[in-house]
């Protein structure tokens, strides 16, 4: 569940899903959603991505700087995936399957500088998982 | 708040602050409570909100003592910043070959997801003397005429940088994005001069009705947004060591005179460096493009500013570091500083406006030098958030609206050109009138775009 802010200069999202692991993938969605007007539905290249940090808020922050990272460096653009969190040690493990970056396929619409704390949060409230998050464009 | 908060407006102004639910200003007031703020914080007439600071925020701190520096009060875009070219052109001779102009410009300069320069080649030794030195280091290669450097803030090197702390991945985004364009609200523009204010200072400063000019906006790519991201995280780390209470987050900030702060310092200044080597590369293949189109001449630079830095300036008698985030260093006449060619009129202050209507060219003023650090505006400044642009596009044909009043755009996708249409933009004009009636800048000619190129 994504829901796209309105914000005057940057742009941001908020995102719901029923665990942490289901959150970190709807924010990809919303980065996605927020790069591409058509993001991809599949593809044949795959990733691994490990992280980790001090707290699931700054993890966020690292999870979707490395995918602007994949997609804008690398040109690897992910559709969908599996992801393993540890809470106790914050840390993540996803396996990400997309394509190749196509500017005209996947209808770019520009280019996310990175991933701000402005604002940032990542709570669980009413047995949902919720985030928050402001991109500089 | 520890200062007071002072910002700069109009009505009409006022109204678009309004509509965003004075957000921006009340990050005004979160910056006012930071550690060692030599008051007051300021916002310029283009404000508008951000994350952290506001967008057009402008807040010194003590160069010692409690002063800290925020990555935050600086901005992603490191030294994101405009670079104005005057030629020797009228815009009667450009006319005929202006598609010709537009093609080979959108050709020259890489804009957009994925168009790196791959002709540079450039190595790590290469690519860290660069951080070091900015455009001097491009010289030997042919790309930078020394001539150039006179009229770029801070001679287009700031002191101090430390190529050493910038981060691996900083360094392999950046490897291949120098002499790029980028997307957004960055762009390419060919306009001619149509009108001049000031009388004196505009032959000064090279610019008369009818000359075309070439106003070069970028920065420091992705190898400054990542030195910002690596900063801000190490910067939320260390600051309740140094008992740094923050009210927003995208405020992280450490002492200027701690480790982590000098490291910041150095790295940010290497980035700056980056982002004027950018605009210089930039400068080369503008002036390749003209050339190839059959324009040969000069393409001088008439002045390199800045929009996204922190900087050590003397005001009021005491050393201060003065963050200007989408603000624009301002000096009044005399400064030591300016160009020996510009210093009796005050420093170029460059203010973009929007792909459709007009730019302008104001001077720097005793005004801002008492009452706002040296800085001014830097844009227009949005009113409207990307999707309403959007939404508000849906239906129109903006590439041909704009040919139709004799405006060319090239640009890597449409809906960059959406989300960047006149609509979405503060009138220019009216940051303008503001700023020259406060006395914080002077109004001396306005120039109107005739080819747009965006990433």
């Amino acid at each position: 569940m994504i829901r796209i802010l309105d914000h005057t200069a940057d742009v941001g999202f908020e995102a719901a899903a029923e665990s942490p692991e289901g959150l970190f993938l709807e924010a990809m969605r919303g980065v996605l959603l927020l790069m591409f007007e058509r993001p991809p539905q599949g593809g044949g290249c795959l990733r691994t991505v490990e992280l980790e940090g001090p707290n699931l808020e700054v993890l966020l922050v690292r999870w979707l700087s490395e995918l602007l990272y994949l997609v804008q460096e690398e040109g690897f653009v992910p559709a969908d995936g599996s992801l393993r969190l540890d809470m106790e040690d914050c840390s993540l493990r996803a396996r990400l399957r997309g394509s190749a970056l196509d500017v005209e396929e996947q209808g770019w619409i520009g280019e996310i500088k990175s991933v701000t704390f402005h604002g940032l949060e990542v709570v669980r409230e009413g047995g949902l998982w919720r985030c928050r998050v402001i991109l500089d464009v | 708040m520890r200062v007071d908060a002072i910002f700069y407006a109009s009505e009409r102004i006022l109204s678009d602050l309004a509509a965003e639910d004075y957000a921006s200003l009340k990050q005004l007031e979160n910056v006012a409570t930071l550690p060692g703020i030599v008051g007051p914080a300021l916002a310029m007439p283009d404000v508008h909100w951000g994350y952290g600071f506001p967008i057009g925020g402008v807040a010194a701190f003590e160069a010692g003592g409690e002063g800290v520096v925020s990555p935050g009060g600086v901005g992603f875009d490191i030294n994101c910043g405009v670079r104005l070219l005057v030629s020797d052109l009228e815009r009667e001779d450009l006319v005929p070959r202006a598609r010709e102009l537009a093609d080979a410009l959108f050709a020259a300069v890489p804009s957009g997801v994925g168009r790196g320069r791959r002709d540079l080649g450039l190595g790590r030794r290469e690519l860290s003397a660069i951080l070091h030195e900015g455009p001097r280091a491009l010289v030997d290669r042919g790309y930078t005429d020394p001539a150039d450097l006179e009229n770029v803030e801070s001679r287009g090197m700031l002191p101090g940088a430390d190529p050493e702390a910038v981060s691996e991945r900083a360094y392999k985004r950046g490897a291949s994005q120098l002499g790029t364009l980028g997307s957004g609200n960055h762009f390419l523009e060919v306009q001619y001069v149509d009108e001049v204010y000031d009388r004196e200072a505009a032959p000064a400063f090279g610019l008369q009705e009818g000359r075309v000019t070439v106003l070069i906006h970028s920065g420091s790519r992705g190898l400054g947004h990542q030195v910002c991201q690596d900063y801000v995280e190490r910067f939320l780390d260390v600051a309740p060591k140094y008992g740094i209470e923050l009210v927003d987050r995208q405020l992280a900030a450490a002492p200027i005179d701690s480790p982590e702060g000098r490291s910041y310092l150095g790295a940010m200044a290497a980035a700056a460096n980056f982002a004027f080597a950018n605009r210089q590369l930039i400068t080369h293949h503008v002036r390749r493009a003209f050339e190839r189109t059959g324009f040969g001449g000069s393409l001088r630079v008439l002045y390199d500013l800045a929009h996204n830095n922190a900087k050590f300036e003397e005001h009021g008698g005491r050393r201060v570091l003065v963050h200007r985030k989408g603000a624009t260093r301002a000096f009044g006449p005399g400064n030591p500083e300016l160009p020996e060619r510009y210093r009796s009129y005050g420093q170029p202050v460059l203010v973009p406006g929007d792909m459709g209507r007009y730019s302008f060219v104001l001077a720097g003023t005793e005004g801002a030098m008492r009452e706002t650090f040296g800085s001014s505006a830097h844009g227009a400044g949005r009113r409207m958030s990307r999707r309403r642009a959007k939404k508000a596009a849906r239906g129109r044909d903006l590439i041909g609206e704009l040919g139709r009043r004799g405006i060319l755009v090239r640009a890597a996708g449409r809906a960059t050109v959406d989300e960047e249409m006149s609509e979405a933009y503060k009138d220019a004009a009216e940051v303008v009138e503001v700023t020259d009636a406060a006395g914080i800048g002077k109004k001396v000619a306005r120039l109107r775009p005739m080819i747009v190129v965006k990433g």
